[in-house]
């Protein structure tokens, strides 16, 4: 027993277990109101019922489609414009100022503006969601390439490298480490953009549903879905955390 | 070889670090060039290698530039790429195919004893490891000059000497001609034909040349114990405590 508690992760899930537990008995004995704190059990067999019904799947399609769209987009969009920033100074001058306000602000105060433009369909939440990743990427590709390492670059000068080695041998390297670097931010991210824009007005996705579970007060539904996001972003991550170990391999 | 007339030079362009030095470096020689910090060795090796534009003067160099590899001070390998790839990229940014690239990467690290490191990366590697590295990626474009800028100062003596003797070895077996940068008086005069002396900065110029009488090929521990050493080392460090001393008084006045 001494020896199991010895694993960070084994004490963390003890400490998850009995969490719950404390919470699934005060619910039991009638200590929490279930209309605000439904019990452990509830919220299982709200997101068992989520999925028995197969009423859960269009939902997590929309979500996933504007979240994954934005996310490529907003990495594609966010890397070209922090590249050209970089190489072309006017661009830097043009562009600077209005990333700069837009990461300012809680870009998720778009969405509603996005509803107008793009309606509650499917493109007003792949906006939202790009609009998080891009901003995100454009600072990071444009930082990193205005940081990169003076002496990598004068060593592939002097090793008789031009322009085209350069590039391929620097600075790509270079933006792929500081783009994997954040993936798992964006990734993050672009299920936000996602979620809210689904929130502020749509017809589908899990953003759709917590609205829907908040209006008609279902707590246990809200946390089903909570519980839900959180595990599919999880997921996620672990996939982008391959990613990056796999590009990154140099690093280990 | 090299030859550097009336060479001025200065940081950023206007503020001055050299003026009117003048050096000579035959072929096959190793030459070192020793002085006082700021007395502007660096900026030197980066003109000849045509990353500082001179304000004056004249460096005549009869070689093309890819027949000069210069070695810089802190090493700079390519973290995403392992010992090999490292070694074997000056010869495919010169246009040989990735298989003979890799193959005689291959033997030049065999050449500096780190056959079998070579699926390592950077990072995996220890600071005279990684300085062997870097320097196996500059021999293998076997360069004619080989400039290099303090490039064992943050080996640890031991490392150090195992090092530089395999350079010596390899650079006499290949007749390269070398211009070293040190601030290392024993070591400018353990591996070199001739050192030349900076006064200091700002606004150096070269104040002495010295030829050194130790025969060759080197072992670089014991050209310490040459009798030529001695009596040349004493001349080197009463002459740059001079220059020290004196950049003192211009400071004072």
């Amino acid at each position: 027993m001494k020896a199991l508690l010895d694993r960070v992760w084994l004490r963390q899930l003890a400490a998850l277990i009995i969490a719950v537990a404390l919470w699934e008995g005060a619910g039991r004995a009638g200590w929490l109101n279930p209309l605000y704190a439904p019990e452990p059990s509830a919220v299982a067999r709200a997101l068992i019922e989520l999925f028995r019904g197969g009423t859960i799947w269009p939902h997590l399609e929309a979500t996933f489609a504007a979240a994954l769209a934005g996310l490529i987009l907003g990495l594609v969009v966010g890397t070209l414009l922090g590249v050209a920033a970089a190489m072309v100074p006017l661009i830097a001058e043009i562009l600077e100022p209005v990333m700069l306000l837009l990461n300012a602000v809680p870009r998720v105060v778009l969405a509603p503006l996005f509803v107008i433009w793009l309606g509650i369909d499917l493109g007003s939440k792949i906006a939202v969601a790009f609009i998080m990743v891009a901003v995100l990427i454009f600072f990071t590709v444009f930082t990193g390439i205005k940081q990169v390492d003076r002496r990598l670059v004068e060593r592939v000068i002097t090793l008789g490298g031009g322009r085209g080695a350069l590039l391929r041998e620097v600075y790509l390297p270079s933006v792929v480490a500081w783009i994997m670097g954040n993936l798992k931010v964006a990734v993050g991210f672009a299920f936000t953009g996602a979620v809210v824009g689904e929130f502020v007005a749509a017809s589908r996705g899990l953003g759709y549903l917590l609205s829907f579970a908040q209006s008609t007060y279902n707590a246990a539904l809200m946390l089903a879905l909570v519980l839900l996001i959180m595990g599919f972003v999880l997921l996620l991550f672990a996939l982008a955390g391959r990613l990056e170990r796999r590009l990154l391999r140099w690093r280990d | 070889m090299l030859r550097v007339d009336g060479l001025s030079l200065a940081y950023d362009q206007h503020i001055p670090v050299l003026e009117g030095a003048s050096l000579a470096v035959e072929a096959g020689h190793f030459v070192s060039l020793v002085g006082p910090s700021g007395s502007g060795k660096s900026s030197l090796l980066r003109a000849i290698m045509g990353l500082q534009q001179p304000l004056a003067g004249t460096i005549e160099t009869a070689l093309a530039p890819h027949e000069i590899g210069i070695l810089f001070q802190d090493d700079a390998l390519l973290p995403w790429r392992t010992a090999v790839e490292n070694v074997a990229l000056g010869l495919r940014l010169h246009g040989t195919g990735r298989a003979r690239a890799i193959e005689a990467a291959t033997g030049w690290l065999a050449r500096l004893g780190l056959a079998g490191f070579g699926d390592r990366f950077p990072r995996a590697l220890s600071g005279g490891q990684r300085k062997r590295v870097a320097l196996a990626q500059v021999l293998a474009l076997q360069p004619r000059l080989l400039l290099m800028d303090e490039p064992f100062a943050s080996l640890d003596a031991i490392v150090r000497a195992r090092v530089t003797q395999q350079l010596v070895s390899l650079v006499e077996a290949q007749g390269t001609t070398v211009l070293l940068v040190t601030h290392d008086l024993e070591e400018a005069i353990a591996l070199s034909d001739r050192v030349y002396l900076l006064s200091h900065g700002p606004r150096a110029h070269i104040s002495q040349c010295y030829e050194v009488a130790i025969a060759r090929p080197r072992d670089v521990v014991r050209a310490r114990t040459d009798p030529a050493f001695a009596p040349l080392l004493e001349k080197l460090w009463h002459d740059l405590s001079h220059e020290v001393a004196s950049e003192g008084e211009t400071a004072s006045a």
